[in-house]
């Protein structure tokens, strides 16, 4: 009788969410830095 | 209307806009892959028996370890290139693929612990993958560390690129003495299904995020050398 | 070749002498080790951890840390007085000027290894009889590798603001093969483990000292060209 797999679904949420975090802050932190150098000197 | 010095930098501005662009549409989709990837992994992918749910993290932590792996090697082969070439373009380019893998090695670096301890009960191990991935992460920092710290372009890209050789090469260095100390100092075998007994499912995930990881690579060091030539406009402007 | 030689000696000869007359490197470096191994003694518990069992780590890290001080005060050193300038200005061959810093940086860092090691012998109170001549080539198989990279490095960081910080942030992750490898091989001579079970690290010793001292050498020409 196969035994349940242990409840580790805490760990996988934290996981997707801390990943998910660094490489949406960096999109955004490219986002924000490329505007503030593009914007400038529009005349 | 701007003199003839203030061509130039308008017309590399406006490259630098289109560069910028183009990355932020790669992003997004590579962004959105990266989504249906999850979604394959927490819905369409079986839970492995021995981890649980946590096994899942597998899919987020090996092509995160792969695209950082991936700046760094293009960020030592670029360096060599530019003190062949000379070319200021591959010193921007290297810039912008060190900053985009200090990104991939915080994800790797980060996901590795929490995934391990839920299987291991400790959060740090020194196994092959991650012990790599925390020198290059050393070693990034300690390349946009000096980056940082040397004002003349030229000598930057210079140092830059002798840095970034010495660190590729470096790596090769690390695995072996990795790998002859755990020979020595068995630990236990990792936990992940590798590759024989790989389900075809798991295999389908991790391949498509795994194209996605690199995607969204390729994206921001895109966007990322926008930024780069943008500020080499603004510099070149503002001296001229 | 020969000349190339002379000229990597004369310039070393110049270094080392402009030390010997201030001492401040040395000193300094020497007291840093000393200091390093009291605090390893003081801060293991004697009965969970013997002596022997810490000795390699402790030797390692004093001696890496050591080097390292060592390394940033000599090029500290020049940086003040201007001295690099001067003979990149003079017709002197790129790879003998990167011998010439490397020897030099070599006889600075064995001096302090060679006062560290009595010491660590009488903290420690290990036995070298038989494991002296072993532990003295490990120490020079992978000191050469590293001072290798920490001599191009240094030329690097000298020129930087912050060139004492500059050089172990990157230098350390280069120093850790190097580490590893006298570390395991140290264990073992002190253990009497036959050769057979030190070849493996020996061998990546050997290799990286090869590649890294050449790659240094080739890539010193691109620090310091003008």
């Amino acid at each position: 009788m196969p035994a349940e797999p242990p409840a580790t679904g805490g760990y996988m949420v934290a996981a997707y969410v801390v990943a998910g975090t660094i490489l949406l802050g960096y999109f955004l932190s490219l986002l924000r830095r490329a505007k503030r150098i593009l914007k400038q000197r529009e005349r | 209307m701007t003199g003839l010095s203030g061509a130039a930098p308008v017309v590399t501005l406006t490259r630098a806009r289109a560069v910028v662009r183009r990355g932020i549409i790669i992003s997004s989709i590579a962004l959105i892959g990266i989504g249906v990837a999850a979604v394959l992994a927490l819905g369409f992918t079986p839970i492995e028996a021995r981890q649980g749910l946590a096994q899942k993290i597998f899919y987020l932590h090996v092509p995160s370890a792969w695209s950082a792996l991936l700046a760094f090697s293009l960020v030592g082969i670029a360096g060599g290139l530019y003190l062949w070439l000379e070319d200021p373009r591959l010193d921007l380019f290297a810039a912008a693929s060190a900053e985009v893998g200090v990104a991939f090695a915080a994800v790797m670096l980060t996901t590795g612990p929490i995934w391990a301890k839920p299987i291991w009960g400790t959060w740090w191990t020194w196994d092959a993958r991650l012990t790599l991935t925390l020198f290059l992460f050393f070693l990034f920092v300690g390349y946009l560390a000096l980056r940082a710290a040397v004002h003349d372009r030229h000598e930057r890209a210079r140092f830059s690129a002798v840095v970034g050789i010495m660190g590729l090469l470096l790596v090769p260095f690390i695995h072996l003495s990795v790998y002859l100390f755990r020979t020595l100092h068995p630990q236990p075998i990792v936990l992940k299904p590798s590759a024989p007994s790989l389900p075809w499912e798991m295999l389908r995930t991790l391949l498509v995020s795994t194209v996605m990881f690199t995607l969204l690579y390729i994206g921001y060091v895109t966007i990322r050398y926008g930024i780069g030539l943008a500020i080499d406009a603004r510099e070149q402007s503002d001296a001229g | 070749m020969a000349d190339g030689l002379r000229l990597a000696l004369v310039i070393a000869a110049k270094d080392v002498r402009a030390e010997l007359r201030s001492k401040t490197a040395l000193l300094s470096a020497t007291v840093f080790a000393a200091l390093v191994l009291v605090i390893f003694n003081f801060a293991r518990d004697p009965t969970a951890l013997s002596a022997t069992d810490l000795a390699p780590s402790a030797l390692w890290v004093t001696f890496a840390f050591a080097a390292m001080v060592a390394m940033n005060r000599s090029f500290t050193v020049e940086r003040e007085h201007g001295a690099l300038d001067g003979l990149l200005l003079a017709p002197v061959p790129r790879g003998a000027l990167f011998t010439g810093k490397m020897l030099a940086n070599l006889a600075f860092v064995a001096a302090v290894e060679a006062v560290a090691l009595p010491l660590f012998i009488l903290f420690f109170n290990v036995d070298l009889s038989r494991a002296l001549p072993g532990i003295i080539g490990t120490a020079a198989l992978a000191t050469v590798g590293f001072v290798a990279v920490g001599t191009i490095f240094g030329a690097m960081a000298v020129r930087t603001r912050f060139a004492e910080l500059m050089l172990p942030v990157l230098l350390l992750p280069f120093m850790v093969p190097p580490l590893i490898g006298a570390v395991q091989v140290t264990s073992r001579l002190l253990a009497a483990r036959p050769l057979s079970e030190m070849m493996g690290w020996l061998r990546l010793l050997a290799v990286y000292d090869v590649v890294f001292v050449t790659l240094a050498a080739l890539a010193f020409s691109f620090v310091v060209e003008e």
